[in-house]
């Protein structure tokens, strides 16, 4: 007797999806310290992009009346030397330093992370100068290089957004080159070479897709970074200048009153702690979620 | 504490354990996870005996060897009893059991790469078990541990004691992790796929060695394996599992001759004979994920299911060849067994030279030896072409030449008309269309972040510019009902699928370009025999409708005479015998074929 077990319709395929996206977003919210990252960060990012509409008096207007005075119901946070409502300062404190950072990231994988990805896919010559070029960078101290730009051309945005990208370039690309090693030689990426696509089509299409894993963690992890440089900066003297209102500007204008008047101190250091760390246990439990993600699928 | 172990050596006939597994079930509890990955599993391990365990991947053989020895991983669940003379190890306290593993009951995994520690030399790692339960120091110790190494058939002990494990051979690993496991003179020895991996002719001597081993110690061996064919030349007992029971058991000898379960007769058919070059078709679906206890587990996807079979879970019952089969219908379908099919050889091999592989060397760089040396070939069109070889004999390489992935050293390759002499990039995008590669390892293959139409839509795109949006869509829908997948896969990421359903949508992204010759890479050695057949059927089809030519490179040589025409044998770059496919089995002229042939386990040889 003999079987006709071939003739069969094909077998329903495994377990029901869940499509791409909603999937990294299940990952980022299963550990309690993404939900907590996650928590934080939609917090201060409400803050920042909400609390200016909600301000009561302009963030830089002076008025030497009610110079240094304690907290009120007219200037709920008290106000400044310059007789700056606080509160309104606050509020419009977190746009620079949330804008400033996320522009530098952007432009640091824009510029050395796609030049890292296409010149790894390329290998060779191609890929060892432009390694060879972010090491040397690397041998730079961070704040060196920052300080050097802004000395040589000036606190403005623009310096900053650059500064804080250039300091950014080397690492992001050790991230975007050692995700690209890892699927250089996957046989998915083979079979489009043997299919003879075109080298573009096979680091934007098949390649990309793969890296966009680790970099996203990576992109979030180093604002974070900015965030912190930014602050230090403005603390310096060197970041976003007077009169703005800057959460890393008010920590240094008012640190000399941190004893009369702690709030006004206290409150900025304590929101660019929020975004940080809020920031940073998103990112960790990214990059957890992207890392067995990628054991699983191999 | 040596003393002990003289004893043993000079007793003889030392006593030997009896490993008795009664009832053992395993559960994972946690979401998703309702049924048992294995259930009620009762076996015996008489000293001297090797007891084998079959089953395709999933189906509980590896959980059930580990819980037998106590050993379980977080969240596992393991009830029923594991008994070594007397003592529960599911009850012992995990200081009691640490002092009989690795010392009364040894493990052996399945990849010595990974298990043996790759900063740590070997001696030293042999010393540590040797240590801790034999108290050996200084000269006795280091004399023990050449006996072991000379034992498990390790050149130059002496040496090789100070080496690290990746100065060793694949093979040679594996030895050495039995020589850990057989160190303090072990009762039982649980193998968990030791040869999965390695090369037939490595796995033909190891397999030798663990026989004489278990004869000449008696010990009591558990083999875990996938593959029936060398479990039926090595073992005494035979245990079938699916789904987490085993269906049947019973002596070895007896099982292959007269299997009672209907998945033990498809499995055995399903596994390429010599003898034979016809394999049994496939059969659809795939096993369940735990254990089936309102119906009979295989009865969705078994030939001969009856309607009671969907309804009653069969228990146990004595068998005819002295074991237990866990079928309703065993004793009405005795004399039934599934009949083997060739693959379609539609039409006859042409007289017009498609391919030709001249004097062709492939020398990486920093490579001591070339990767290809000196091959030459010629395919006609519509010729089936199996080429063989072990790990490194440089048989993918050629595959990987003739589809531009890297160029040759030397050496001419024309195909038809054009000549083969640049990467896939720089090739015409016709030449690109009618070379096609299927690869090993259809997770790998496919792009983990694309859909499986985005997958399909690329050939038709690059290849086939002008078919309009709905002729494509039309075009994906009827390739994959022609691999037997529903068109509801189109939307689905490969994770989803399953091994089989994977190859099969590269098997289908292959044939969208309608190609005049398909390479296959070793396209069913990731995949369970239950679905090999059913993937080199539907390459066999697809090709015989659209008379491509086929190479199909595999490491095993019974597997790749089901197909192919002509058969060239590889070894270390080069080609060592090169015959139709007949002859080669009928008259090898080399003495490596026949040593790779001798190599091949036998089914039915009893």
């Amino acid at each position: 007797m003999s079987i006709a077990v071939l003739q069969q319709p094909g077998e329903a395929p495994g377990e029901a999806p869940g499509p791409g996206r909603p999937a990294l977003w299940r990952g980022l919210m299963a550990a309690p310290d993404g939900r907590v990252g996650v928590g934080l960060t939609v917090a201060m990012l409400l803050l920042i992009v909400f609390g200016p509409l909600a301000a009561p008096y302009s963030p830089t207007a002076i008025n030497l009346a009610p110079a240094n005075q304690p907290p009120s119901f007219e200037h709920l946070l008290g106000a400044d030397h310059l007789g700056r409502d606080v509160f309104s300062r606050f509020l419009w404190g977190g746009r620079s330093i949330l804008a400033i950072p996320l522009m530098a990231v952007i432009l640091t994988y824009a510029t050395a992370g796609l030049l890292s990805l296409v010149a790894t896919y390329r290998g060779g010559a191609v890929d060892l100068v432009v390694c060879r070029f972010f090491e040397l960078m690397m041998s730079l101290p961070a704040l060196l290089k920052i300080l050097l730009l802004v000395a040589a051309f000036g606190p403005t945005t623009g310096v900053l957004i650059v500064a804080i990208a250039i300091t950014n370039m080397p690492g992001a690309s050790r991230v975007v080159r050692g995700a690209v090693l890892g699927e250089i030689r996957a046989d998915y990426v083979q079979a489009a070479q043997a299919r003879g696509e075109a080298t573009l089509s096979v680091v934007v299409r098949e390649i990309l897709p793969n890296v966009l894993g680790p970099v996203a963690a990576d992109f979030a992890l180093r604002i974070t970074w900015g965030i912190i440089a930014l602050s230090t900066l403005s603390f310096l003297g060197l970041g976003v200048q007077p009169p703005e209102a800057d959460w890393g500007l008010m920590i240094q204008e008012s640190r000399s009153s941190l004893q009369k008047a702690p709030l006004i101190t206290i409150l900025p250091a304590m929101a660019i702690a929020a975004l940080s760390i809020g920031l940073n246990l998103a990112s960790d439990a990214l990059v957890r979620h992207v890392t067995s993600q990628g054991n699983g699928r191999r | 504490m040596l003393r002990d172990h003289d004893e043993l050596a000079i007793g003889g006939e030392p006593a030997g354990g009896r490993l008795e597994l009664r009832d053992i079930t395993v559960r994972h509890p946690g979401p998703g996870r309702d049924g048992p990955t294995v259930w009620n599993v009762t076996l015996t391990l008489e000293p001297g005996r090797i007891l084998g365990l079959a089953g395709e991947s999933g189906c509980g053989k590896s959980t059930t060897a580990k819980a037998a020895i106590g050993f379980r991983r977080g969240g596992e669940e393991v009830s029923g009893a594991s008994v070594l003379s007397g003592l529960d190890l599911l009850g012992l306290a995990p200081d009691a059991r640490r002092r009989l593993w690795g010392n009364r009951i040894s493990y052996v995994s399945q990849s010595a790469s990974l298990a043996l520690n790759p900063s740590m030399r070997v001696g030293r790692q042999l010393a540590q078990p040797l240590r801790r339960h034999r108290g050996l120091k200084g000269a006795a110790l280091a004399q023990r541990q050449v006996e072991l190494f000379e034992m498990v058939g390790i050149p130059n002990p002496q040496a090789a004691l100070k080496r690290y494990p990746f100065q060793f051979s694949g093979g040679q690993q594996q030895r050495i992790a039995l020589a850990i496991a057989l160190c303090c003179d072990p009762e039982i020895l649980i193998l968990d796929e030791p040869t999965t991996g390695l090369d037939v002719t490595t796995q033909a001597r190891i397999s030798a060695l663990l026989r004489d081993i278990a004869d000449r110690m008696r010990i009591a061996v558990l083999y875990v394996s996938h593959d029936l064919a060398l479990l039926a030349n090595l073992t005494d007992r035979l245990a079938v599992m699916y789904a987490g029971e085993i269906v049947e058991e019973g002596p070895t000898r007896a099982v292959i001759a007269a299997p009672r379960h209907p998945y033990t007769k498809i499995l055995l058919g399903l596994s390429p004979r010599i003898d034979d070059p016809r394999l049994v078709p496939g059969i659809p679906g795939i096993p369940p994920p735990t254990a089936v206890l309102d119906h009979c587990a295989f009865a969705p996807r078994c030939p001969y299911a009856a309607d009671a079979c969907h309804t009653v879970h069969p228990a146990p019952a004595a068998a005819a060849h002295g074991g237990v089969v866990r079928c309703l219908r065993a004793d009405e379908l005795s004399t039934v067994s599934p009949e083997p099919v060739a693959f379609a050889h539609a039409r006859d091999a042409g007289t017009e030279t498609l391919l030709i592989v001249d004097q062709v060397r492939l020398h990486y760089r920093n490579a001591p030896r070339p990767s290809v040396d000196d091959v030459s070939f010629k395919l006609a069109a519509g010729e089936w072409l199996g080429i063989v070889g072990e790990s490194g004999s440089g048989k993918s390489s050629i595959l990987k030449m003739i589809s531009g992935l890297v160029l040759p050293t030397e050496g001419y390759m024309r195909f038809g008309n054009i000549r083969l002499d640049s990467l896939a990039l720089a090739r015409p995008r016709e030449l690109c269309r009618t070379i096609q590669l299927v690869f090993q390892n259809p997770d790998a293959s496919l792009n983990p972040r694309h859909s499986i139409r985005q997958i399909l839509m690329r050939p038709l795109v690059l290849f086939r510019g002008e078919l309009g949006a709905r002729e494509r869509e039309a075009m994906i829908l009827a390739i994959l009902d022609r691999v037997r997948l529903p068109a509801s896969v189109a939307d689905r990421m490969p994770h989803h699928l399953s091994g089989g359903q994977r190859q099969r949508v590269a098997i289908a992204r292959a044939f969208l370009a309608r190609p005049q010759l398909l390479l296959c890479d070793e396209v069913t050695s990731a995949l369970d025999v239950s679905v090999q057949a059913t993937v080199l059927q539907m390459i066999a089809d697809l090709s015989a409708e659209t008379g491509a030519a086929v190479i199909l490179v595999s490491h095993d040589l019974a597997l790749v005479r089901t197909m192919a025409d002509r058969i060239i044998v590889m070894k270390d770059g080069m080609v060592v015998e090169q015959a139709a496919s007949d002859a080669l089995f009928a008259d090898p002229q080399s003495a490596y074929t026949r040593e790779l042939i001798a190599a091949i386990p036998r089914l039915g040889a009893a």
